[in-house]
């Protein structure tokens, strides 16, 4: 399946890029670089970003936390070329995408007002573990069924974990999980969930011994909490199915993006592994900020003499300073250029792809289009 | 160096992924286990960098002895759920109960907050253990989420339980370690870069507001040296202009190109790291109170090495000019 021009051959077929991998190592960069690439291959592009550096937020239209996709304007920033594709970005508000999924399910305006006004709801967002990469999904599951565009780029959260992010669909079914709710919402025709009962009861063990962890009140919040938004379940649960199903689509494709480190090499083996659990693979690898090739060879042809008048500096003393520093990096560029090789052979160099470490941040569209010159 | 936390039993050391945050818990481990301070670092990640960071590695869970003074252990969220349980909960029989049950162990695996509070707790116990007194424990946390939000769990739980409880009441005595800058420090490490430098300032003001402390130290790492004198400046500016490498040096490196051009190019990068290095270094200056250490990039490939090296040049005050490999 791999090619020389796999990349370009996804721009123009995939539905979803999903572009995963350790934090840090340029996944929004590399979105936006991808993004910006689909919309000039003539297509209607989403990135759906995280967490943008501020300028490259900026320069992409997106100055405010919104939550809406904002269109940019491609002739304006890029008149050199002429397209007919679309290029739209929104970053994530996970406390926005939370609430509209509540308001949307909310069987009526009190379910709603209750919701909001628990104890729990309220700290849910910014507490529970993996809710960013759930509503994240969420946000994509919208996106991908509504319609308008032709690729969603998803970013992916800044998860020490590359692999938590692909179990989120099933963590977040499991946290409203069957068997939990039926301890604490009610059945058809029964007037209280099971926990309701034993915890009026009072005796159970279950529940004398949560209540002695946790806190009576504590308990009865949870009860509350899972009884107000029992309305979730099952829109939680279908909706994971869906965004189950996108991932496994064909037309959905990885990008593993990880810099020249070699336990971030390992950890983004490792999350390809994983990527089998939805039967698929790696489209491509991105080595991201790869020290450029500086090779301690060049040293012996190295000349000043070729540079021409230098003015009244001692010749010597400027080619040896210039020399001293290259040979450091050379060092370093000799160790990144054999992590390559190395992780090529595992993934197969056509899969892979080398971006270096630029001089400086890649916080606009010029920058966008120099890196995307490395991804075809 | 390190005024600002050699009087801290608890030392968290935050950052965001990849910006050397295992690499700095370890140089910093190293430095106050050879100023004779007894020093613990703790981990909390799935796939540890211990080994390779200080060249010994053990069983997770398992504390292991590196060096005079200085152990590390790496601590797993499963284990310490029931470590903690077993405090909580009148016999062994009934933890196994609760994290047996299908339904409860859902629970403790998806529930808010749970998985940082029992990390914090066996961190805790480190802390206490009055048998293995540590002069110094040091929390590599957690990249995932924010250092804030991870800091203010026990805050959160607490309040969540409105204070009833043993889970309640660990958490609040766990949380007033947190909040007490007389025994804990927080440090931030960062890059000379724009985001993480922004983030960092951020995060001075968001612990103030959560937690009513600051930062006590922020470690700048991988900082560039100036490549070559300032007295060439002139010189190298317009030889690499006549030249046409300033424009886009990394260009040099992918296609056809001389070795004096490479040569040239190879000094413009580096120059321009240096440069945006001391923007940013300036800014984070201008904006924080707390220490600023700058610990140099290290020119080595072993991380062991460059562990060693980062130590040296603490313990030195910045003195050892030996930063780039020899
Ligand atoms: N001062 C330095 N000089 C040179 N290389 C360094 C320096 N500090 C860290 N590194 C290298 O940078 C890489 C990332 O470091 P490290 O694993 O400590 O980061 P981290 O923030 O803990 O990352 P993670 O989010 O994966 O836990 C490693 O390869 C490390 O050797
Ligand atoms: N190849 C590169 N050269 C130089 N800087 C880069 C490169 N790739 C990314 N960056 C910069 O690194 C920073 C982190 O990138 P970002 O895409 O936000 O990472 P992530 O989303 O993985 O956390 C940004 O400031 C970005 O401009
Ligand atoms: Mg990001
Ligand atoms: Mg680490």
């Amino acid at each position: 399946m791999a090619n020389e021009d796999q990349i370009e051959s996804i721009l123009e077929s995939a539905r979803l890029i999903v572009c995963a991998g350790p934090g840090g190592v340029g996944k929004t960069t590399t979105s936006a670089a991808l993004g910006l690439k689909g919309a000039l291959h003539g297509r209607k592009v989403i990135v759906l970003t995280i967490d943008p550096a501020k300028r490259l937020a900026n320069s992409l239209g997106l100055d405010e936390l919104t939550n809406d996709p904002q269109q940019i304007d491609l002739s304006e920033r890029i008149p050199d070329q002429d397209t007919d594709g679309e290029l739209w970005a929104m970053m994530l508000d996970q406390q926005q995408t939370l609430d509209d999924l509540v308001a949307r399910y909310a069987p009526d305006s009190g379910a709603l007002a209750r919701s909001k006004d628990n104890n729990i709801y309220k700290l849910l967002s910014s507490t529970l573990a993996g809710m960013q990469e759930y509503m994240a999904l969420d946000k994509l599951h919208d996106l991908y069924t509504g319609g308008y565009y032709d690729l969603v780029v998803l970013d992916t959260p800044p998860t020490k974990n590359a692999l938590d992010f692909l179990n989120t669909p099933s963590r977040a079914r499991q946290f409203f999980d069957d068997r939990i709710m039926k301890w604490f919402i009610p059945s058809k025709n029964q007037k209280k969930g099971l926990f309701s009962k034993v915890f009026d009861a009072g005796g159970s063990v279950v529940n004398t011994l949560l209540g002695r962890i946790f806190g009576d009140s504590f308990v009865q919040d949870l009860v509350d909490f899972f009884e107000t938004l029992s309305f979730l379940q099952e829109a939680l649960r279908s909706r994971g199915d869906m965004i189950d199903f996108i991932l496994r689509d064909p037309q959905t494709h990885f990008v593993v993006i990880t810099s020249a480190d070699q336990r971030r090499i390992k950890e983004a083996l490792f999350f390809h592994d994983k990527l089998g659990q939805l039967d698929q693979e790696a489209a491509a690898f991105i080595l991201n900020r790869v020290i450029p090739g500086f090779e301690a060879d060049d040293l012996t042809s190295f000349d000043v003499e070729d540079l021409g008048d230098l003015g009244d500096v001692d010749v010597d003393k400027f080619e040896s300073a210039l020399s001293e520093h290259y040979e450091h990096l050379a060092r370093l560029a000799k160790h990144n250029k054999d992590l390559v090789e190395k992780f090529g052979k595992e993934v197969g160099p056509e899969r892979l792809r080398a971006i270096p470490l630029f001089g400086e941040d890649v916080h606009d569209i010029t920058q966008l289009r120099r890196l995307g010159e490395y991804l075809g | 160096m390190l005024d600002s936390i050699k009087d801290k039993r608890l030392v968290f050391v935050t950052g965001k992924g990849g910006v050397g945050k295992s690499t700095c818990a370890a140089a910093l481990g190293a430095a106050l286990a050879r100023r004779g301070k007894k020093t613990l670092v703790v981990e909390t990640d799935a796939f540890s960098a211990m080994s390779e960071l200080l060249g010994k590695s053990g069983k997770d869970g398992t504390r292991i002895k590196i060096a005079d003074n200085l152990y590390a252990i790496n601590l797993q969220s499963d284990e310490c759920l029931v470590r903690s349980l077993t405090r909580f909960l009148p016999s062994e029989r009934v933890v196994r109960s609760v994290t047996g049950n299908r339904v409860t162990e859902a629970f403790f695996k998806s529930a808010p907050s749970v998985n940082e509070f029992v990390l914090l707790d066996g961190i805790l116990e480190f802390v206490e253990d009055n048998k293995q007194l540590y002069d110094h424990v040091i929390v590599d946390l957690p990249a995932s989420g924010h250092a804030v939000t991870f800091l203010n769990v026990p805050d959160t739980l607490n309040q969540m339980m409105r204070g009833v409880g043993p889970f309640a009441k660990r958490a609040k005595v766990i949380a007033g370690w947190i909040h007490d800058s007389s025994r804990a420090a927080i440090v931030a490490v960062c890059l000379p870069e724009e985001m993480p430098v922004q983030e960092t300032i951020e995060l001075e003001d968001k612990l103030e507001e959560a937690l009513g402390r600051g930062l006590e130290l922020t470690m700048v790492n991988m900082v560039h040296p100036r490549p070559f004198p300032a007295r060439f400046g002139t010189a190298f500016k317009e030889a690499s202009e006549s030249a046409g490498v300033n424009v886009d040096p990394t260009k040099e490196f992918s296609e056809e190109s001389t070795a004096t051009r490479r040569v040239l190019a190879g000094n413009v990068l580096a120059m321009s790291w240096y440069k945006r290095d001391r923007t940013y270094l300036d800014l984070l200056h201008s904006k924080l109170d707390a220490e600023i250490v700058e610990l140099p990039m290290v020119y080595e490939t072993e991380e062991n090495d460059i562990v060693d090296r980062l130590a040296n040049f603490i313990n030195s005050d910045g003195q050892t000019t030996e930063t780039l490999a020899s």
